[in-house]
């Protein structure tokens, strides 16, 4: 018997990872494996027993392997060389076997970092995600989010638009993604990325799956950034998954009476690295950014608009008052502005220099 | 003895017309009404019974009948009481006989119009300025309308319309008594900025104004986003009162429809403000497109000419929302029933008005949303994507700030921005002379490309941002269109790359909803 196929059949029997690895510790796949045809009487609880007892047997988990190829899904066990080291530490509570779609190649590089937050994002949670994802995929970080609505989701898109690598790890069996709305991405993701899930396809994702799911993608990353964040939020459970594998936390800081700001917030208070733009990230692992020369001629009063914005924010109404441009001179200045990619409206009728 | 006096009546604005026969004959006393009476019509022998009596005649206890031709087309409405009543009289020879007892030339060469009470006045109608349109148009040129509606009379020009308040006055027009022809006048078409608000009352908000100005001079469909209390409903009370001035072409055509609708103002018998119908969003279908058994306009057609406001478009239900795609787009609406097809004009601005999520708070300032992401997109979902094709502008409307509210300074008012928008509607109305389109918004796709053509740099500029902004493929004739009343604004007969980038502002739903 392989070692492979015993992981893959642990990691299908449905029993969770943590209990799965407890029994390793004291026993060894090989050993496990055997130990079920001499009839020995194991130290398992009666459900566990049973379950294993009844899957244990290979022509099983060679229809495993002939569904799994069927829906053009692959997947590496930890016996692979191909298994992420970084999932391999005992802190991460390691996967038996990954399932995935893409490049598996992703998963072992060292340029990635995990982005993640709130589901329920504002408008300021999107700006600020897509403002530092796309510098950092450009300079050459994969982006590892959790295909969730909001903040997951608009790392993992922002990155393809930037034309990064990103990897987003399912809470969920492949086949049952959540929630529909990403199944674009999901394909896309599929194409240019990584999707991976340490669940066996079919597994429905539940209230368990998804906080046990952060672990892996604080495992796959150098460090980890919230972006917004409620004061019980998933994020903040990737960030204590993180902070127990030792990699860094970082958090985009956010105003004091938001209520999805309260769980960044408290990161930074705890200790956690404040970041207001993707070089404070860059700046941390050394790396360069990809600065592009910008050298766009601006007119009169495109110049004037921008030099009112280096201010800081400002509404429609108050650039109309500051500039004393009239207000069509002021919207094509700003239109124009926008397209250049100097400034940004950051939420509605409200604007600041990127 | 048999007599004949002539009616008129509407099928939609159409008008046709009607002769009343009444023949009496002897037999159990009863008066019997053919011709495919509603319940109104029928009734109408009650009035006439009591009017005749009480205006000092005689009525005749025999076999009245009395029939409505032609007879196969379906008659309502209580405009027949004042024909019949005089039908009567004259097959009574109590009127319209000469000494001879023959019925004289007047019975004849008049069409009688109005709605009796039982003391013998005659009532006001609905639809007289159709039917005077039409009945001049058939080449009648002597008719009596009630008083009431005398002041609908006064537009008309080339037929004698006489007003009448009693019974009375009208049998002394058909014993051929001489009278005062309704006194003509021409049409002034009114100062609309009366109408609603002033934009010198709205502080701030200097985005969404000039989304409006954009609006009003192009006939442009437009949509405003914005959080609760942030004046949407406000500004779009403001847009009578910058709308071109109504040509008197226009002020014929809505008062029309006001007139059969019963809604039109008898103190001035005309419109010649833009009207601004708002309808509440219970409106059913039928209560917007018009229809039910009498073919009756609805809201879209009371807007002809004029701005149709939605306040809260995502409470409508879609169904209803989902019917005025076709108006629209021809400025007409069919309405169609088993009996009969009547077609109402409804070339109207679209105005809307909606939140960005259920909550309404989604991206505001000083207030947390508290929607998921799920029922955002779900309110969104619920103005479908060919209804948002159909509208040129999107703006977003800030929530006021105290500070504004309480500023003094003064803003600009209403009577300058017109000034503007009326200059830039001629340069519209010069450019589409001879066509069918009166306003940018209304360009077909051939008029897009010869009056729409962007130089090299306009073109970069919007190749642009559609790769920067994620527009969608829809928003590209949209912004041209805008782009061209901006520079009608502006004076220019060219589009030039400053027109497009500010075109390129008023698109704000194609970056959420792509």
């Amino acid at each position: 018997m392989l070692l492979s196929d015993i992981y893959l059949w642990l990691s299908y029997s449905g029993i969770s990872t943590r209990k799965l690895n407890r029994l390793l510790e004291q026993i060894s796949p090989t050993k496990l494996w055997d130990s079920f045809a001499e009839e020995t009487k194991l130290n398992l609880d009666d459900k566990t027993f049973s379950v294993l007892k009844r899957t244990r047997n290979e022509e099983y988990i060679q229809k495993i392997k002939y569904y799994l190829e069927a829906n053009h899904i692959e997947y590496v066990t930890r016996a692979d060389p191909l298994f992420p080291a970084s999932l391999s530490e005992r802190e991460v509570d390691p996967p038996l076997a990954l399932y995935y779609k893409g490049d598996i190649h992703l998963a072992r590089g060292d340029k990635n970092l995990a982005v993640v937050g709130t589901r329920r994002a504002s408008p300021y949670g999107k700006y600020a995600t897509e403002k530092i994802v796309k510098e950092l995929a450009s300079a050459g970080f994969t982006i590892v989010s959790g295909l969730a609505t909001g903040i997951d989701g608009f790392a993992h898109a922002s990155t393809l638009e930037a034309g990064g690598k990103t990897i987003a790890v399912l809470g969920s069996g492949m086949n049952n993604v959540t929630p529909v709305s990403n199944l674009a991405l999901f394909d896309k993701i599929c194409k240019d990325g990584l999707v991976l899930s340490e669940y066996p396809p079919d597994v429905h994702g539940s209230v368990y799956t998804f906080p046990q799911r952060n672990r892996i993608i604080s495992g796959l990353s150098k460090g980890v950034l919230v972006v917004e964040a409620a004061e019980k939020s998933g994020a903040l459970i990737t960030a204590d998954c993180a902070l127990e594998q030792g990699k860094d936390v970082f958090a985009v800081p956010g105003d004091i009476d938001k209520p999805r700001s309260v769980g960044t917030n408290k990161l930074i208070k705890q200790g956690g690295i404040a970041v207001t733009s993707a070089v404070d990230i860059l700046d941390y692992y050394g790396a360069a950014p990809n600065t592009k020369p910008q050298a766009i001629a601006l007119d009169f009063t495109e110049q004037r608009v921008m030099d009112i914005l280096s201010g800081g924010e400002k509404t429609f109404d108050s650039l109309v008052e500051k500039c004393g441009l009239s207000v069509s001179e002021l919207n094509k200045a700003l239109s124009m502005l926008m397209i250049y990619g100097l400034v940004h409206e950051k939420s509605k009728n409200l604007f600041t220099a990127s | 003895m048999l007599s004949r006096i002539k009616s008129y009546a509407l099928d939609g604005l159409r008008g046709y017309s009607v002769s009343v026969e009444v023949d009496i004959s002897p037999g159990v006393p009863a008066v019997d009404i053919v011709g495919l009476p509603d319940t109104a019509v029928k009734e109408s022998s009650e009035r006439v019974h009591s009017a005749i009596k009480n205006s000092g005649f005689y009525f005749s206890p025999r076999r009245i009948t009395v029939n409505l031709a032609p007879a196969h087309t379906k008659k309502g409405g209580s405009a027949f009481d004042l024909a019949i009543a005089l039908g009567m009289l004259v097959s009574t020879e109590q009127a319209g006989v000469d000494d001879n007892k023959k019925p004289l030339s007047s019975v004849s060469d008049c069409v009688f119009l109005g709605e009796l009470s039982l003391s013998g006045e005659v009532r006001k109608i609905n639809g007289v300025m159709p039917i005077l349109i039409s009945a001049k148009e058939r080449g009648i040129n002597k008719i009596v309308i009630p008083y009431g509606n005398a002041n609908e009379a006064r537009y008309i020009q080339g037929i004698e319309v006489y007003a009448v308040k009693t019974l009375r006055e009208a049998v002394d027009i058909i014993n051929g008594v001489p009278a005062v022809p309704v006194e003509k006048s021409d049409i002034v078409i009114g100062s609309s900025t009366s109408a609603g608000e002033d934009l010198k009352f709205v502080k701030g908000q200097y985005s969404a104004k000039r989304a409006l100005e954009i609006a009003a001079a192009g006939g442009h469909n437009m949509i405003m986003i914005g959080a609760p209390g942030g004046g949407k409903t406000m500004l779009a009370k403001c847009i009578p009162g910058i709308l071109p001035d109504m040509t008197e072409a226009e002020a014929l055509e809505t008062t029309k429809i006001h007139s059969v609708a019963g809604i039109l103002d008898d103190s001035v018998g005309i419109v010649t403000v833009r009207p601004f119908r708002s309808p509440h969003h219970t409106a059913s279908k039928i209560a917007l497109t018009g229809g039910g058994s009498t073919s009756h306009p609805g809201e879209i057609s009371f807007a002809h000419n004029g701005v149709l406001f939605l306040d809260e478009l995502p409470e409508y239900p879609r169904a209803v929302l989902e019917i005025l795609r076709q108006p629209l787009e021809d400025g007409v609406i069919t309405v169609s029933r088993a009996a009969r097809t009547v077609e109402y004009p409804a070339n109207f601005m679209l105005v809307a008005s909606m939140n960005p999520c259920p909550c309404g708070y989604y991206g505001s300032a000083t207030h947390d949303c508290s929607c998921t992401p799920a029922q955002i997109q779900k309110y969104m979902g619920r103005i479908s994507g060919p209804l948002l094709d159909r509208i040129d502008i999107h703006v977003e409307v800030d929530e006021v700030r105290y500070d504004e509210l309480t500023s003094s300074e003064n803003a600009e008012s209403s009577n300058d921005v017109k000034e503007r928008v009326n200059a830039a509607r001629k340069l519209q109305t010069a450019r589409f002379k001879g066509s069918q389109v009166h306003s940018n918004s209304k360009m077909t796709s051939e008029m897009i490309k010869t009056h729409c053509a962007l130089d090299a740099s306009g073109e970069r500029i919007l190749s642009k941002a559609f790769e920067k902004l994620g527009f969608s493929a829809r928003a590209y004739t949209r912004i041209l269109k805008v782009a061209r009343t901006v520079a009608d604004l502006d004076g220019n007969p060219k589009i030039e790359s400053k027109h497009v980038a500010e075109a390129i502002m008023y698109r704000s739903l194609d970056k959420a909803v792509r």
